[in-house]
């Protein structure tokens, strides 16, 4: 049997950093932590379900296909209208472009700089600032990680001045596409200055040119002292995608960071790391996710909190649908280290299963070595309530209408959190529009 | 406008209704009574097509339309309407949206136009009002937090919202107080029309002083064992059931010699 080292994606990727050429990097940190990351890859090679973290979530049969590592030309008409039609509706928002992970000016509407500024990432990574960003502790040992991390060339730097409440909301909508089977391996950085406050919206969409899109991302986040921001992801890809992201977010003191989460139907492969670490006291987090997920679809939701200061909240809620065949993993971390007293940690995790062909692997996992704290975690997974369906149908509610109230009522914990109404009602439309198919053929 | 014919009924392979037969015209108000445990509620979850029960024999016809052949929310349309024994609590339904897609679903079924906005809030005010209905509708969830009165009186507003023909009601009275009793009965007594009918499932002859029956049942074993009027709902308080069940199972002996 062929294992992944001799797979003739592990070998090309292998060949590609071999045979780069040397010396054009010039920040020395950098160039040794590729070269480190790229060791541990070829070492290890891709995860396997021997790794407990991929226990359940198989990635080998997303890897047989070849895959490209550089972009070839794209439909500018194509890619205008694919843009125009990720644009939440409704919404003033400031706008920034990514097409395959590069920062495209021309099709983002951004400010002065005085609200926030916005580099490609590729400029930014031999300076002062990237610095702090070239090693990530909690990320040691995650091979997609040390992937990226070898191979990383472009992404968006974005980074709010201290004191600054950025008047709008940011929408950011990262588009893939591609004329052949491509692997993306985009990073970014986020850092929101001391008591900043921002919105972003990043919107994940692809053109669909039924090529396979392989995508392994990286997002580092620092929320400074006092500050606030507010980050949704809205996963909503072809079929044809495979995406694979690792945010990491650290927050400092008095800090706050939400985190809304959101993966449609589309993407035959979703896997999420949302690694949290909450680097001082009296922070609060709100990680809030809504998996939908239909067809032949998997959809991998991991997220870490480290809670390692007194006084911190967290809170966590993660709801998932399935429908069709659709398999779902759920794993939630939370980690209250000893020197954390006070904490307040919560988790729950529920989840509507609509097919008796879909699949739910749901573990929450709490590590605590404190013993001044608040803790609680809850999972569940279960089917329509048959008493709340009849009594809807016997006022004259089609069953149809009766499972969507349903739905809508077992999402609400989650969207009712969502304080941007455009983007709430965005969020329902757009869930209602994936599921009306797999709800209207439900036995 | 309600005809049964025969009735047989099981649950989980259990004949639960075993030969059930009503005639209820336009402008009628029946009351079944009954000891605990003997089909009411299950009569009247088969009327409203509740999907666990399995009619073995027997017709239902509304006013000649075959009932059985219909799912619960058509039956609903047609104009049957259940309020609930226990009425269940539905978190994260408002009751608003769904007193409107209801509505609505009804609305478009009779063929009337929709309401608009204006319109639908000026009637949930007024049957609001016609109950003394007071709880706020509004960001709240269906019946979610309602006390066991609240519930009850909830079923009748949106009894009042739906204009239904035929409307059924399991022990409504139950859970009341004695002044929301009165007010309930008032209120549905300003719903009875010479067009529509009432099925009043009850264990109580008080219920029947406010809303006075034409025509009292006793439902024992499945099985209607006596029809009478308001008379017999009286008789029914005095004497309990007993008088009623030894005559059944003499009855019963008997037939079997
Ligand atoms: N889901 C079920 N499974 C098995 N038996 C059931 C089920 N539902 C009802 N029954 C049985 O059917 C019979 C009739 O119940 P039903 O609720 O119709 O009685 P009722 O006359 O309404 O009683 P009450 O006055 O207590 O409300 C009872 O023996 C009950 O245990
Ligand atoms: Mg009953």
């Amino acid at each position: 049997m062929a294992d992944q080292f001799t797979t003739p994606f592990y070998n090309q990727l292998v060949a590609e950093f071999e045979n780069a050429p040397k010396g054009e990097e010039t920040n020395s940190e950098l160039l040794k932590s590729r070269e480190d990351a790229f060791e541990l890859f070829k070492a290890k090679g891709f995860p396997t379900s021997k790794d407990e973290d991929w226990k359940f979530t198989n990635l080998t049969p997303f890897l047989t296909d070849t895959f490209s590592l550089t972009t070839g030309k794209v439909d500018q008409d194509q890619v205008k209208n694919a843009v125009n039609a990720a644009v939440i509706p409704g919404l003033d928002a400031w706008m920034l472009v990514l097409l395959n992970g590069e920062v495209q000016f021309d099709l983002s509407v951004l400010p002065e700089a005085d609200q926030f500024n916005v580099q490609p990432l590729e400029e930014v990574i031999s300076t002062e600032v990237y610095k702090n960003y070239i090693t990530c502790k909690e990320a040691e040992g995650n091979r997609m990680y040390a992937l990226n991390a070898a191979f990383f060339t472009n992404g968006y730097f974005l980074e709010v001045p201290k004191n600054i409440v950025v008047n709008k909301p940011v929408q950011i909508i990262h588009l893939y596409t591609a004329a052949e089977n491509m692997f993306f391996q985009p990073r970014h950085l986020i850092i929101v200055n001391e008591n900043a406050k921002a919105e972003l919206i990043e919107v994940s969409v692809s053109l669909g040119n039924a090529q396979r899109v392989l995508m392994n991302s990286v997002s580092q986040v620092t929320v400074k002292e006092n500050a606030n921001l507010i980050q949704y992801t809205i996963q909503d890809n072809a079929a044809e995608d495979r995406l694979i992201n690792y945010n990491h977010v650290t927050q400092e003191r008095s800090s706050r960071y939400d985190n809304f989460t959101f993966n449609l139907p589309g993407a035959e492969l979703i896997r999420n790391n949302l690694e949290i670490v909450l680097n001082g006291t009296a922070t609060e987090t709100h990680l809030l996710g809504l998996y939908l997920v239909a067809g032949h679809q998997l959809t991998d939701n991991h997220t870490a909190i480290h809670h390692r200061f007194p006084h911190c909240d967290s809170n966590e809620i993660y709801k998932g649908v399935l429908l069709d065949k659709g398999k779902a993993v759920f794993n939630g971390k939370v980690f209250v280290e000893r020197p954390a007293q006070k904490t307040n940690a919560f988790q729950q995790n529920n989840n509507l299963l609509l097919s008796d062909k879909a699949q739910v692997f749901a573990k929450p996992q709490l590590e605590i070595f404190a013993d001044d704290v608040k803790c609680s975690h809850g999972c569940t997974v279960g089917q329509f309530d048959p008493e709340s369906l009849f009594y809807l149908q016997s006022r004259g509610i089609s069953e149809e209408s009766a499972r969507k109230l349903l739905v809508e009522a077992f999402m609400f914990d989650v969207t009712q959190k969502i304080e941007n109404e455009v983007v709430k009602g965005y969020v329902q439309s757009l869930i209602y529009k994936k599921m009306e198919n797999s709800l209207a053929t439900i036995i | 406008m309600l005809s049964i014919k025969n009735l047989h009924a099981n649950i989980e392979g259990k004949e639960i209704l075993k030969g059930i037969n009503l005639e209820v015209k336009a402008g009628e108000v029946h009351a079944i009574m009954g000891p605990n445990g003997s089909g009411k509620s299950s009569l009247a979850s088969v009327l409203a097509g509740r999907e666990n029960y399995e009619v073995t024999e027997g017709e239902v016809w509304l006013d000649g339309k075959n009932l059985l052949d219909m799912k619960p929310e058509v039956r609903a349309r047609e104009g049957v309407f259940l309020a609930f024994q226990y009425p269940v609590e539905i978190p994260g339904v408002s009751n608003i949206n769904f007193l409107r897609t209801a509505l609505s679903e009804i609305r478009t079924h009779r063929e009337l136009p929709q309401l608009s906005a204006k319109e639908f809030l000026k009637m949930t005010k007024e049957k609001q009002a016609l109950v003394e209905f007071e709880a706020k509708l509004a960001n709240r969830s269906l019946n979610q937090g309602f006390s066991g009165g609240e519930k009850k009186r909830n079923e009748v507003f949106q009894l009042a919202m739906l204009e239904p023909k035929l409307s059924i009601l399991d022990e409504t009275d139950s859970g009341l107080d004695i002044d929301a009793l009165r007010i309930v009965s008032n209120g549905i007594n300003k719903l009875r029309s010479p067009d529509n009918a009432f099925i009043l499932i009850t264990h109580y002859q008080r219920l029947l002083e406010y809303i006075v029956p034409d025509f009292v049942h006793v439902l024992y074993n499945g099985q209607i064992v006596r029809s009478g009027t308001k008379e017999l709902a009286l008789e029914l308080e005095e004497k309990g059931y007993d008088w009623l069940k030894e005559e059944f199972h003499g009855s019963e002996s008997i037939n079997k010699i």
